[in-house]
């Protein structure tokens, strides 16, 4: 047929092909997916890389300086550093994705529900983003730890809670930009149920934005565990944790500096890694670049 | 035959890097003598707009550049002319209005404030003067109690008034030469009108020659005696009104006279030209209009064809029509 | 006679203005649609022309009750819509569809063109697995003329008119009794109206759905339509059959709109009268007939009684205490 129009577009990069330009883009980006994938391994296969038992004292070792059999040497206890890192990294990196996944959960529903019904539901969630949005995280974090006593789950609570505005923010103001699309009136005239439509054309059309600040949490969160089992209210000890290595490395510096070097490396190449991963994610979802 | 008030020579403007540049605009020749009021027709990336933004070389630099060409202003070569010399001409002699009148003027700013401004760029006037020559430029656009809307902002007029307020701004020096980039497309069409008859006003009362650059043949036909007819960076077909409307000799212009629907008749379906407007710079070789062509030869995938004269004044690029004797179009 | 496909009685929308309370002065409401009544059989094209800001648009979506109307009923097949919950208007989409005149916004722009077109389908149970859906979508897609091999593409590597044909075969898919386009042809390129315009009207004469027509081009309008209403400030002006609405129109306001559309011809078919002054905001309609401000005919009738929607001819009315063909001699 004559009488139409036959040229197309070349066809766009899939998903899958997305997925890799933000992965492997860049030489900086392929080292820290690397890195972040050597971190997360380490962490699930924790009991068979750790060489010794995190938790095993030692008299007749302690403070002693990296060798054969201690890598990064050994704590005041004896215990063997490089092992409580391997373990310790479980409760960081747990930590550092699980308070974002779940704010981003929890912010990102509320946040579009609101954007979209708008009304009273709308009115309620905003106030309460506002109220939260006025403490900063980490006050948060200890005013709730000295309520509820510290530990893994109630940090983890507390920082979820401290996020979930972020998101919920991010998710109302894209969702009440996206209400306006034409498309979406296409598909309430078209006779789409209403959950339908927001799972189908809402949804996919704010998730870049609520992903960039999930890497952005992830990063700060590592930090914030960090931060609070310094503090002693994270992880609480003997379980490690890299926060709690360093503040334990602390009371011990002048014996020995292995722990808080170990530690403290660890945080800043993770979240450092996070951060670059995330500002590729950014550059390659934003609209304006592609 | 007078000295042309505009003459644009094989101007050629390329977009993206030098070592593969798009052309987006082929070989343009345009000229407007003083008083004169020419169109522009096309279809979106026809290269109207860009042909009309390079004249004061608007072009935004990179990422497109006039890569060869002459432009010249009554004698003098705008191209070679130094950008502050240049600034000097716009507004005074060249004045220019485009579609959207809410982003071309400024918010924040009265109206007197605004008009006044183009005023002094080029007039020393005092306080006074110049507020009575803002009067009386209202007046002259149609503004009606001009003296109580000076302090009004922009956001205070309607669409139409807006661009009537763009039109006292571009008359203000009273230029030889107004560019009107698509004036009327964001209005309705009885303001639209209101607007049109206004440009005819301005040009009898000033004498300023009207470059119109429009998608619509029926504004052109409006305001203009003279068209140009673009498709995909060429001029395909430069006529007078008259002569375009009853011998069009290039198949595209031929094909737009009859895909637009009237109106007077009612014929039953409509002429369709076949096939999609050609993305800019996709086209490198022969006739831009090969592709959707109905009386296309084998010669026009080759090469872009010259300009053949049809009478007066009257040229077409087309193979299949040069050699043709004068057909009547449908 | 046959029952109208669709009906609307004395349909009203006003958009409350907002603000108010403690703090903000109240805007005015702003009246979009004032008291429109007409109907439409099987079959039936008829356009709504005007202005924009003469709540042409917003009439478009209170027949399909995307606006819930403030005032009036529409009846579909006989059944008033504005009654009905929730659950009942998603069923009733199934007859009645829209096309939208922004073919780059209306597209949801992470779907596949397989999964636009089809889900209507999907949602009322039309189609029942995937080789069946991919088989109605390819029928689809040759119906409006794009080769079915595209299916699985993103809108965004589509041109507007073939955008405009996907949206088109998103409406028919569920093969409506009524479908509203609104402008559906404004943003294309000249090339490309006429493909869509011819496109429009071959589907309509296979299947025989009513086609509620919203435009602004009057050109456009003698081709496509049967029937034409122009509104002005919300209200209908003039309604009739078209040939009686372009050849005789007897409202001044007709009058006006129709010498106002530049023809691309040398001998215009009606002579200019330019209208002074701009539409007046809807937020202030004026008393009397609401164009007695721009009106050459005006009285002091005019000014105080609101002229009501008249039968002036056969099948022709206007609202206009002077109506009478060519009263301003345009033609």
């Amino acid at each position: 047929m004559a009488t139409i129009e036959q040229d197309f577009a070349p066809a766009e990069p899939g998903l899958s092909q997305r997925l890799r330009r933000v992965f492997f883009g860049r030489t900086a980006t392929i080292i820290a997916t690397i890195t972040v994938v050597i971190f997360i391994f380490v962490a699930a296969f924790a009991p068979w890389i750790a060489p010794h038992d995190p938790m095993a004292q030692s008299f007749i070792a302690i403070n002693k300086p990296p060798s054969w059999d201690h890598w990064l040497g050994t704590d005041q206890f004896g215990r063997d550093v490089l092992s409580r890192m391997i373990w310790g990294s479980r409760n960081s990196l747990i930590f550092g994705f699980l308070s974002p996944v779940l704010a981003a959960l929890i912010g990102g529903t509320l946040g579009v529900l609101s954007g979209y019904f708008g009304g009273i539901l709308d009115r309620i969630v905003t106030r309460l983003v506002d109220m939260l949005l006025a403490f900063p995280e980490l006050l948060l974090a200890i005013l709730v730890a000295a309520a509820l006593g510290g530990g893994f789950w109630n940090v983890v609570a507390v920082l979820t809670v401290a996020f979930t505005p972020g998101f919920a923010r991010v998710a109302r103001a894209t969702t009440l930009s996206v209400r306006q699309e034409p498309y979406i009136e296409a598909a309430i005239a078209a006779g789409v149920r209403t959950p339908v439509i927001i799972m189908r054309h809402v949804v996919p059309n704010i998730l870049a934005p609520i992903v960039v600040l999930m890497t952005l949490w992830a990063a700060s969160s590592i930090r914030l565990e960090a931060t609070l089992s310094f503090l002693g209210i994270g992880t609480q000890p003997p379980a490690p944790s890299w926060g709690n290595i360093i503040r334990e490395g602390l009371a011990n510096i002048f014996a020995t500096s292995w722990p808080i070097l170990a530690g403290g490396l660890a945080i800043t190449i993770v979240v450092l890694a996070i951060s670059i991963i995330g500002d590729q994610v950014r550059d390659e979802l934003d609209p304006e670049i592609n | 035959m007078s000295a042309p008030l505009l003459n644009v020579e094989s101007l050629c403007v390329e977009f993206g890097p030098k070592s593969a540049p798009i052309r987006v605009i082929n070989s343009v020749n345009l000229r407007v003598d003083a008083g004169e009021a020419v169109g522009i027709v096309g279809e979106s990336g026809s290269g109207k707009s860009i042909t009309s933004l390079s004249i004061l070389r608007l072009v935004p630099e990179p990422p497109s550049r006039i890569a060869s060409g002459r432009i010249e202003f009554e004698g003098r070569d705008l191209l070679a002319m130094p950008k502050s010399q240049l600034r000097h001409m716009r507004g005074r002699d060249i004045a220019m209005i485009f579609q959207e009148p809410m982003s071309s003027l400024n918010p924040v700013m009265t109206v007197e404030a605004q008009i006044g401004e183009a005023i002094m760029l080029h007039q020393r006037l005092g306080r006074a003067e110049r507020r009575a020559r803002v009067i009386e430029l209202l007046r002259l656009v149609g503004i009606p109690d001009p003296e109580s809307r000076l302090k009004a902002y922009p956001h205070q007029f309607s669409g139409g008034m807006r661009q009537r307020v763009m039109i006292a701004i571009a008359v203000a020096c009273n230029p030889k030469l107004l560019i009107a980039d698509e004036p009327t497309t964001a209005l309705d069409v009885t303001i639209q009108a209101q607007v049109l008859d206004l440009m005819k006003d301005v040009r009898r009362k000033l004498n300023t020659a009207i470059l119109l650059i429009s998608h619509d043949l029926g504004v052109i036909a409006e305001v203009c005696e003279r068209v140009l007819v673009m498709y995909a960076g060429h001029v395909v077909e430069d006529a007078d009104i008259r002569s375009l409307f009853e011998n069009p000799q290039h198949p595209y212009t031929r094909g737009l006279l009859r895909a637009v629907p009237s109106l007077t008749d009612e014929h039953p379906r409509l002429y369709q030209i076949p096939g999609s407007v050609p993305q800019a710079g996709s086209i490198r070789q022969g006739c831009p209009f090969y592709a959707r062509c109905d009386l296309r030869q084998d010669i026009c995938a080759r090469a872009m064809p010259a300009m053949s004269t049809h009478g007066a004044r009257h040229v077409a690029a087309c193979w299949a029509t040069q050699s043709m004797p004068e057909v009547r179009s449908a | 006679m046959n029952q109208p496909i669709i009906r609307a009685e004395n349909l009203g929308k006003t958009f409350p203005g907002g603000g108010g309370g403690l703090w903000r002065t109240a805007k005015p409401d702003v009246r979009a649609v004032d008291g429109v009544t007409f109907e439409m059989t099987r079959g039936e094209t008829l356009a709504i022309v005007g202005e924009s800001g003469c709540g042409k648009s917003t009439l478009g979506r209170l027949l399909l009750r995307l606006i819930e109307p403030t005032s009036g009923r529409v009846l579909i097949e006989g059944t008033d819509i504005t009654t009905l919950s929730a659950a009942e208007m998603r069923r009733m989409r199934m007859k009645v569809q829209m096309v939208f005149q922004d073919p780059y916004g209306s597209l949801s722009p992470r779907r596949t063109i397989a999964q636009l077109i089809a889900e209507p389908l999907q949602v009322f149970g039309l189609v029942k697995g995937r080789r069946q859906m991919r088989e109605r979508v390819a029928e689809l897609l040759t119906q409006v003329g794009l080769p079915p091999a595209v299916m699985d593409r993103n809108p965004r590597q589509f041109s507007g008119g073939q955008r405009q044909r996907i949206g088109i075969a998103r409406a028919l898919s569920v093969d409506p009794s009524f479908i509203v386009a609104d402008e559906p042809v404004s943003a294309l390129d000249v090339s490309i109206q006429a493909q869509i315009i011819n496109l429009m009207q071959d589907l309509q004469q296979e299947k025989q759905f009513s086609f509620l027509f919203i435009a602004h081009d009057l050109a456009v309008v003698r081709h496509i339509a049967d029937r034409v209403a122009v509104m002005y400030l919300g209200q209908v002006m003039e309604i009739g059959p078209k040939r009686q609405i372009y050849e005789a129109p007897q409202h001044p306001y007709t009058q006006a709109l129709l010498s106002a559309a530049p023809e691309a011809t040398l001998n215009k078919p009606y002579r200019r009268i330019v209208l002074q002054g701009d539409v007046p905001s809807p937020t202030s309609i004026p008393t009397g007939c609401s164009f007695h401000t721009r009106c050459p005919l005006a009285q002091d009738i005019c000014r105080t009684v609101r002229p009501g929607l008249d039968r002036v001819a056969p099948g022709q009315s206007a609202a206009c205490h002077f109506a009478a063909p060519n009263s301003l001699g345009a033609k």
